[in-house]
């Protein structure tokens, strides 16, 4: 009797852990786990640290030298900072199609950092607001 | 194996190749025309860790990756 529990008690177990282990593999091979793994390998070691801390990273734009944050997010997610960090203008401009947040990030950065004039030329301005996903700490 | 990575919405697309195999090198190739000519950006990196712009197919990149075409949001 006390072996047939036993073997129970430890039949749910294993089906716990394995119910565990899977949601683990489904959420590391998600779609959105596929593209911050894509993002962090193309991002440099300081922009790479930046977002594991702060879920943003700056870059420098290769046509002005301006400054801009890229939050974690798919859309309304880059403003232009100033000296102090502070969010001077929003520039919304996205890769065509459904992409998911991670691979969105790294072609906006590869457009500012390459072409960002075009980038510009494309993408349409807003007043930055801030949001809880969105807080700003001073450089 | 070199690699041409196709962002899409399963995060993205991965192709290996053999940069020392002329057949692979030619498909390669024509996927990156294709890819281009449909408007996508193609983009390396360098070996200090910066990011460029390509609009030739380079058969000596380890990594090539592809993003659509941008648009305002």
């Amino acid at each position: 009797m006390f072996s047939f529990r036993r073997s129970a008690v430890a039949a749910r177990l294993r089906i716990r852990a394995l119910r565990r282990l899977s949601r683990i593999f489904s959420s590391e091979n998600s779609s959105e786990a596929r593209g911050r793994r894509l993002l962090r390998s193309w991002l440099t070691a300081g922009q790479r640290a930046q977002f594991d801390a702060n879920r943003y990273f700056d870059v420098v734009g290769c046509d002005s030298g301006r400054r801009y944050r890229i939050h974690y997010g798919t859309m309304t997610n880059v403003h232009e900072i100033d000296a102090a960090c502070r969010p001077k203008i929003g520039w919304c401009f996205v890769p065509a199609g459904y992409l998911v947040a991670g691979d969105i990030m790294l072609a906006q950065k590869i457009a500012l950092e390459t072409n960002e004039f075009g980038a510009l030329a494309v993408a349409n301005s807003f007043v930055p607001k801030e949001t809880p996903s969105n807080i700003y700490v001073p450089c | 194996m070199a690699t041409q990575i196709v962002m899409d919405h399963t995060g993205d697309t991965r192709h290996y190749f053999d940069a020392n195999d002329a057949q692979a090198l030619a498909k390669a190739e024509e996927q990156f025309k294709k890819l281009t000519g449909d408007g996508f950006t193609a983009a390396v990196r360098t070996a200090a860790g910066d990011v460029s712009q390509i609009r030739a197919f380079d058969p000596t990149a380890e990594e090539t990756l592809f993003f659509p075409r941008l648009v305002g949001g």
